[in-house]
């Protein structure tokens, strides 16, 4: 490989790769990086990109499960609906099972969804704000009403765990269905980490210098927790 | 040419006492202990209250052990970074070198690193230590069936260390490239300064260490005696030792190999030296990207099937219980959405790896250099259309047999592309047959026995006869053992100047060689001559019709572990004791040979521009004249490389 030296390239901030940049308060990630926003904006977009690509294999398996076991009804246990009385079904504990297993309330996952969206929507108010440069409470108040309604998406799936019409035990669709649930609680709770770090630096002021991009990638990522709460949520809800 | 005044190493930096923060007091031991601790605490309250309950036991062992993985990783320092953002604090400049092991000496290497020399170093070493292990468990294996009806190890033991066997030598040989080499090697192979996120990185190895005492535990919490694949039902009704191989999967799988492939993917995207076009970038970091996007599709799977796996049991759903709603086919699919492609993402970085050996021992370019790339992408994307075809005699979907059928024998045409890569490569090149290029030959004999073999494992008719078979045993270790782990074996001797700053022995190199060149057609001969017989796999005790055939694989596999240890022995001395290398001992062309050795912290003093592809042998000397010793150093040389080093001949 031929190649040739340069000297150090500028970067977008007009700094040498090389030189060491002491901590400047109200900066993102000051001193910590080396190399321009442009360049660690690009980098942590495909990063998001790969990651919701890995995520989204498991969205698919999911649902394929779900869909398999539906049409499989393998020994009549989906969801129980021709245990009667006199089929002898039983639970996973060996008890006795009368079908059809009752639905899950629609309310919930729907509850959840719309959470979930609109949080997404708050993330993008917060990208807009920086990205226009606007005051920091332009950022940190999107991104704690953000917080407040994933804070919120989370106590409703965990109050839906209470009010279950059936367990675990009670054949296929019980399964998948609180699988769902397990895996939407999940992303949720990373989510609710990402958007607690997003109001705590925007509120100390880290995303007013055009350092949007930040924000971008959860907004990103806050738009495909939205769509994968919503996928599980319709399957779940309508697919029964 | 070399610019005179070179500026200060960065590993020269003077830092502060209170650079890196709470890194200053983590390391692999303090991972151990808060492991322990928080284990044990998490043992001592789950036990309180779920003891007792309802599959009880499955919820104390995961607990105990998702609590081992997460104490260990706080004691490593995995989680600092990000708390420290939730809180709204950013590490300075001087906590970024602290981190990446400035002023740390050796002791960086038991910490939570983030230069990338220092994660593919401690990669190198998890990597022996696995196969170590795995090895070990393979004598065992063998020495067992040594006779017909060996008291050596019991059936259920014997089990047990089939599937530990097996598990410990796929984790293995998943990172056994991309874990060393892609992350010690690829970064400078391309102009890149480290990796793009270097605590993600560290975070995959350290993830990894932490995924292995929950797999070796799984013999004193009853042992796994399913096999590798953990086929439901059988799963299912395992004792609790199933619930810490799940945790293991999931960590390693769901989590590290995840991230890595990620970190890889982005680093050759967006990190390559100015004017490293696509079409420039080293064949190896096309293996290398390839295989981690095939990662990213594989490994969720394997997260998914075993996080279901682990809810039937510790919560009692039934994905794979049939009496109860679910399906064993629902595991098969799933499980084999990973398990393929797997095969592929562990052989892909090592067969390019043999690609940079053959064009840099050869001094040729590497041949038909974008006929390669795209046949790793076809293997790639046919990888992920071939799953069924181990589920052939399973009797789920028969109309879909002769399409996967079809496409499991398409993947024969890129893998045959691959071999014509390599001996075009070689073909009338000057070649310079050093250590690395015996692994190459050795590679070709032996993946095309398991390529070939292969083929009558994916036609149906043949399939209802050798799976479940030692033919099978023996073909896959063709592939993965004689192929993939062969592969990276050239790799190690190949990059070993690069990585420890010392030439590796090649009298003792070369003496290992061919006890497990050799040893290894005796060992799996043996095997394929047992699955001719009809011999089946997985079991402790068989007729003394197979006798002679295992007596012939069980005496093969001591010599290669012999070869095997040789080969080891001849690392630990050369690194300790070796001689020096210098900084391109190969006179290859790749950038990873045109920085000083060892390697700067950041690699590069001067960032490089790239001007040519990475393959330039022979260009403006005359035919037969492009002997390896007259090959010409390039005209400007990176600040850094050592002046020593240029034009010195190869020991």
């Amino acid at each position: 490989m031929s190649l040739t030296t340069s000297e150090h390239e500028s970067t977008e901030d007009g700094e040498h790769h090389h030189e060491y940049l002491p901590a400047v308060e109200g900066a993102e990630n000051p001193g910590g990086e080396h190399e321009s926003a442009g360049e660690r904006d690009k980098k942590e977009r495909l990063m998001i990109w790969l990651f919701i690509g890995g995520d989204l294999v498991i969205l698919i398996l999911e649902v394929f499960a779900w869909f398999y076991l539906r049409t499989l009804d393998s020994n009549g246990m989906w969801n129980a609906a021709k245990c009667t009385a006199a089929a002898n079904c039983v639970d996973g504990l060996g008890n006795p099972l009368i079908g059809p297993v009752p639905k899950a309330s629609i309310w919930h996952p729907m509850i959840i969804m719309s959470l979930a969206i609109i949080s997404a929507l708050f993330v993008w108010a917060a990208e807009s704000a920086s990205r226009r440069k606007a005051a920091k409470g332009a950022v940190s108040g999107p991104a704690l009403a953000a917080l407040v309604c994933m804070i919120g998406a989370i106590v409703v799936q965990i109050l839906q765990f209470q009010v279950l019409p059936f367990t675990t035990i009670d054949g296929g669709y019980a399964s998948v269905y609180e699988f769902f649930m397990g895996s939407t609680l999940a992303h949720l709770l990373l989510m609710g980490f990402i958007l607690t770090g997003l109001w705590t630096r925007a509120a100390k002021g880290r995303y007013q210098g055009g350092t949007f991009h930040r924000v971008r990638i959860m907004r990103m990522f806050g738009v495909w927790i939205a769509i994968s709460t919503s996928v599980l949520a319709i399957v779940g809800g309508f697919f029964v | 040419m070399s610019i005179a005044t070179a500026p200060l190493l960065l590993e020269d930096t003077p830092l502060g006492p209170k650079a890196g923060g709470l890194y200053r007091r983590q390391n692999a031991l303090v991972g151990l202990i808060a492991g322990v601790v928080l284990a044990a605490i998490g043992w001592v309250i789950s036990h309180a209250l779920l003891q007792g309950s309802n599959w009880g036991s499955d919820m104390v062992v995961t607990v105990t052990l998702t609590c081992w993985v997460i104490g260990f990783n706080i004691g490593i320092g995995t989680f600092n970074a990000p708390f420290r953002w939730v809180v709204g604090k950013d590490s300075t400049r001087e906590d970024e070198l602290y981190g990446a092991g400035v002023g740390q000496g050796a002791a960086r290497y038991w910490k939570y690193c983030t230069d990338h020399k220092v994660v593919g170093t401690q990669y190198f070493v998890l990597v022996m230590v696995l196969f170590a292990i795995g090895g070990t468990l393979a004598m065992m294996i063998r020495t067992q069936l040594i006779t017909a009806h060996s008291s050596f190890l019991s059936p259920g033991t014997y089990n047990n260390i089939v599937t530990i066997h097996g598990m410990i030598m796929i984790i293995a040989t998943i990172i056994m490239v991309s874990g060393p080499f892609a992350n010690f090697i690829l970064p400078i192979m391309i102009g890149a300064k480290d990796m793009a996120f270097p605590r993600l990185n560290a975070m995959s190895l350290w993830v990894v260490v932490s995924a292995v005492p929950p797999l070796l535990a799984t013999f004193v919490l009853g042992g796994v005696d399913t096999g590798w694949t953990t086929y439901a039902p059988l799963s299912v009704q395992a004792p609790p030792a199933m619930d810490a191989f799940a945790i293991c999967i999931i960590t390693f799988a769901g989590v590290s190999v995840t991230v890595a492939g990620i970190n890889t993917i982005v680093t050759v995207s967006t990190m390559r030296a100015k004017g490293m076009t696509m079409s420039r970038v080293p064949i190896f970091a096309w293996g290398s990207v390839v295989s981690a996007a095939l990662g990213l599709y594989a490994m969720p799977a394997f997260l998914t099937a075993m996080s279901m796996m682990i809810t039937d049991r510790a919560t009692g759903t039934s994905f794979f219980v049939n009496q109860l709603g679910g399906a064993g086919w629902l595991w098969e699919n799933v499980f084999w959405t990973m398990g393929h492609p797997e095969v592929y993402v562990i052989l892909l970085p090592g067969v390019a790896a043999l690609m940079e050996i053959a064009s840099t021992f050869s001094r040729k370019p590497v041949f038909a250099y974008k006929a390669a790339v795209a046949a790793f992408v076809a293997i790639a994307s046919l990888a992920i259309m071939v799953w069924a075809h181990h589920m052939f005699t399973t009797g789920w979907a028969p109309n879909l047999a002769t399409p996967f059928m079809l496409t499991t024998e398409l993947i024969s045409i890129p893998t045959g592309v691959i071999f014509l890569v390599l001996i075009g490569t070689i073909w009338k090149g000057s070649i310079w047959t050093r250590l690395p290029m015996y692994f190459l030959y050795l590679f070709l004999w032996n993946f095309i026995i398991g390529g070939v073999t292969g083929i009558y494992l994916s036609d149906v008719p043949a399939d209802q006869f050798f799976h479940g078979n030692m033919f099978t045993t023996a073909h896959f270790h063709y592939t993965l053992l004689g192929g993939a782990m062969i592969a990276a074996t050239g790799a190690v001797c190949y990059w070993f100047p690069k990585m420890t700053g010392r030439m590796l022995n090649e009298r003792i190199g070369k003496t290992a060689f061919w006890f497990i060149a050799i040893a290894f057609q005796v060992t799996y001969f043996g095997q394929f001559w047992e699955g001719f017989q009809g011999m089946p796999r997985r079991i402790a005790f068989y007729d003394p019709i197979f006798l002679r055939a295992n007596q012939m694989s069980t005496v093969g596999a001591y010599f290669l572990m012999l070869g095997w240890m040789i080969l080891l022995a001849a690392i630990i001395v050369s690194w300790r004791n070796g001689k020096i290398a210098p900084a391109n001992p190969w006179h290859a062309k790749s950038l990873e040979w045109k920085v000083q050795t060892p390697v700067p912290l950041e690699n590069f003093l001067v960032d490089p521009v790239v001007t040519s592809d990475p393959y330039t042998y022979g260009e403006g000397v005359p035919d037969g004249q492009n002997e390896p010793s007259a090959a010409p150093e390039p005209e400007l040389v990176p600040v850094g490389a050592s002046e020593s080093s240029k034009g010195e001949g190869a020991s």
